[in-house]
């Protein structure tokens, strides 16, 4: 314990941020040799190199972690901040499943799953994470092994029977933060039944890391996500501005630090650096795209393994994903906490996430982020591996184009796995939609 | 038939006839209100109309079945029930009534998920309550506490009576298709009709075990189509345990529901379901109650029946299996997608699997 202890606090301190900076000199003396190349996009964002450092960090500390402080495996939407007060090391098997399908990974990696009888049909984040599990096949060397599981069912019922699954396999506790769905405004004893649960999962969460919260700290901690969340917020707002001086791509891989370390003052010393940034490009005129011609809105999740191909295909015709429904969940809900009533503020803002309302306020909150952002049109992505965001999508397509009189694509993926993508037949209809715009 | 019982039954009796989609939902509540429920499972076959293209292909058939079926109106429906099962249906609990331009008025019931905890008891009454007062508003009459507490008597005497015939399956005479059938007519019987159904085959009874098949259990969401019963008589064997979400896994444990008031006792039935990931139970205890209700009815082989899609069960799949590789019991997975007959090559797979059953029994 003390040996492995010493070990993650080495790598934490010293060796890992070594490794960064000798890292960031390597690629920076790359980037001095290459001549850069032409391309529809505009000039890189600095912030990238901090980006890729805190996240490398994450998954280089991550390896010492088990033994030496208590690790939780956590889903996208769970109240994190609490684990973190009592000391867990936290890992997204999300962020990292989506970190294995931007890599081309994933079907290697679920193979593992598949192997064992999960069925191709499943959420391809839930296959490569359980794959992961069954083989220890990952590019961040590995994970640390949980203490705890932590699910919350707010962006979908799907992370629950996959962390059922979980902790079957590693056979460790599971706590759970039921989020009851909301059909119109919510219900104070939906409200009041999350804010239990969360009183739970500290019981348990305490017990298992064998220390007690200083709930004095609460507060704090519920302040600094506030903040975080609202410079996540503030930096996608700045896309307003035309052009927009990153793109809805980019904000798929800025999102990581909210996600990830949300409530840390690394979190949001990142997006304040992240904010200045984008004003200064809005000063200077620069775009995220070279030439912005049409301005689009992106629904659901990334496409995490065509990314780059679909991002390049847009910005050659003049098209930029100036905001994102997937982005802008992460700004939305954690208004609404409150430091002074750091649990029920909590209840309320981790039941009131985008996944987690109706269609009408889906369809709504497209509508609002159309015209501030003042976009032409919108690509829906209909995720195989994501019901809950798809189901509904069709008619709110529909009515997304009517009401506003804009154009509007469904186009079928998956977010995670190639092999249930038609690279081709999403070009074509991508083109076709491009063209419909008079490119 | 079923559309002329539904009329009978408002013109007789003045209910309201909700339709309701699966799974677990406290039925107690609409027979105190007066109200019946018509659960929608699908309902199989080919949609009924071009409405499903609403929802992507690659959602599971009950929800892309039920859109079809709901959305151009159904004559003689008065509402919708949506039980929170899935990702699905509460996503088609939303495009119908707010994007689809359904008339009628609908009720959530938004069930906990998880192990029984101090949080989701309190939640769970509460919720009872949200949706007697949903009801009433659909009803335009509140719900009688008495009513209630009859209502829950009522169900808890069907419960004993379905306990008691599952585990006296092997003593009917009847085929499977019967047998399990009349088991499936309280999805739209009034209940008090549906215990007289169920008293009738429980008189059928023998006095000792008549079916001399390879006895296997089944576990899936929903028998359909209904021949999958017959393919596995024709094979030689038959249904000796179920827990099918259809069938078996919404019979309460009968003892279960005696506080004297009556949300606590609703709550109460609720934890005395047997295990089913759309209420996501642990893996653990599912799959010790699926190995006790194998080896209480001296199974010989497993048949796990999926549909298409339905991620609560598929993520158990592997599970199942690993579990029962373990007893040594042979398992048979299959998947449909409710179509409306079963085809023949789910029949040989059928045949094949029951005789590797039975050879396994003379070559230990």
């Amino acid at each position: 314990m003390i040996t492995r202890r010493v070990q993650f606090e080495v790598m934490g301190r010293l060796v890992g941020p070594a490794l960064m900076e000798l890292d960031a000199y390597k690629t920076q003396r790359k980037r001095r040799k290459r001549t850069p190349k032409p391309g529809p996009f505009g000039p890189g964002l600095k912030s990238v190199d901090e980006l890729k450092k805190i996240m490398t960090m994450i998954y280089l500390q991550g390896r010492y972690a088990d033994g030496a402080v208590p690790v939780a495996w956590v889903t996208s939407g769970f109240p994190s901040e609490f684990l973190r007060m009592l000391g867990y090391y936290i890992i997204y098997p999300e962020n990292h499943a989506a970190l294995c399908g931007a890599r081309h990974m994933t079907p290697k990696i679920s193979e593992a799953a598949e192997n064992q009888g999960y069925s191709m049909d499943l959420c391809s984040y839930a296959r490569t994470d359980i794959g992961n599990v069954l083989k220890n096949n990952t590019p961040v060397g590995r994970l640390p092994k949980p203490d705890l599981i932590a699910c919350c069912t707010n962006i979908c019922q799907t992370v629950l029977y996959w962390y059922r699954a979980l902790a079957a396999h590693l056979e460790v506790p599971l706590v759970l933060v039921d989020t009851p769905f909301m059909f119109g405004d919510n219900k104070e004893h939906h409200v009041q039944y999350v804010a239990e649960q969360l009183e739970e999962c500290i019981a348990t969460a305490e017990k298992v890391a064998g220390r007690k919260m200083d709930k004095s700290r609460m507060g704090h901690m519920m302040e600094m996500a506030l903040q975080g969340s609202d410079l996540w917020g503030q930096c996608l707002e700045i896309a307003r501005a035309k052009p927009s001086p990153w793109t809805g791509f980019d904000t798929f891989f800025h999102i990581a630090p909210i996600v990830s370390i949300r409530g840390t003052e690394t979190c949001n010393r990142y997006y304040r650096g992240l904010k200045a940034e984008l004003e200064q490009r809005v000063a200077q005129g620069v775009g995220g795209i070279k030439d912005e011609r049409h301005r689009l809105l992106w629904d659901n999740l990334p496409i995490w393994f065509d990314i780059r191909n679909l991002a390049t295909m847009f910005a050659e015709r003049g098209f930029n994903f100036v905001c994102a429904t997937y982005s802008n969940a992460w700004a939305e809900a954690g208004r609404l906490i409150s430091p002074e009533d750091p649990i029920l503020s909590a209840a309320k803002a981790y039941i009131y996430v985008y996944l987690n309302r109706d269609l009408n306020n889906r369809l709504r909150t497209m509508k609002e982020l159309a015209g501030d952002y003042g976009v032409d049109g919108a690509v829906l992505h209909s995720d195989r591996s994501c019901k809950p965001y798809s189901v509904g999508q069709i008619d709110v397509k529909r009515r997304f184009a009517e009401d506003l009189g804009l154009k509007a694509l469904v186009l079928e993926a998956d977010h995670n796995d190639q092999r249930l993508y038609a690279r081709e037949q999403a070009e074509t209809r991508l083109h076709a939609f491009m063209e419909s715009f008079g490119e | 038939m079923r559309r002329a019982y539904l009329t009978r039954e408002k013109e007789a009796h003045g209910r309201t006839v909700m339709a309701v989609l699966p799974i677990a939902y406290p039925k107690e509540i609409l027979t105190a209100m007066n109200i019946l429920a018509v659960e929608v499972w699908g309902p199989p076959g080919l949609p009924a109309s071009e409405e499903a293209s609403r929802i992507q292909a690659y959602v599971c058939p009950v929800v892309r079945n039920a859109m079809a079926f709901l959305a151009p109106g159904v004559p003689g429906i008065d509402g919708v029930l949506f039980p929170h099962t899935c990702d699905s249906i509460q996503g088609l609990a939303t495009v119908l009534p707010d994007l689809a331009g359904f008339p009628l008025p609908v009720a959530n019931f938004v069930h906990p998920k998880g192990e029984r905890r101090k949080s989701n008891e309190t939640y769970l009454k509460q919720e009872f309550a949200d949706l007697a007062a949903q009801l009433a508003r659909i009803t335009g009459k509140p719900l009688d506490p008495e009513a209630l507490k009859g209502a829950i008597a009522l169900h808890r005497e069907i419960d004993r009576l379905r306990t008691s015939l599952m585990a006296r399956r092997a003593f009917s005479p009847l085929p499977d298709r019967e047998f399990w059938g009349v088991l499936r007519l309280g999805e739209y019987l009034w209940p008090e009709d549906y215990l007289g159904k169920l008293k009738e085959l429980e008189s059928g009874l023998a006095s000792q075990a008549v079916q001399t098949g390879v006895p296997v259990m089944v576990t899936g969401i929903v028998p359909e189509p209904m021949g999958i019963y017959e393919a596995i008589n024709a094979a030689g064997a038959f249904v000796a345990a179920c827990d099918y979400a259809a069938i078996g896994r919404r019979v309460a444990d009968p003892s279960a529901g005696t506080a004297p008031d009556p949300f606590d006792a609703l709550v109460s039935r609720y934890f005395a379901l047997p295990p089913c990931p759309t209420r996501t139970s642990l893996m653990g205890p599912r799959m010790d109650y699926l190995e006790r209700l194998y080896a209480a009815n001296r199974c010989r082989g497993l048949i796990v029946h999926t549909v298409k899609f339905c991620e609560p069960e598929l993520f158990d799949l592997p599970h199942i299996r690993q579990r029962f590789a373990r007893i040594n019991a042979p398992v048979l997975t299959m998947e449909g997608e409710l179509e409306p007959v079963l085809s023949g090559q789910a029949t040989t797979r059928i045949e094949a699997f029951v005789e590797m059953t039975t050879s396994k029994r003379s070559n230990p």
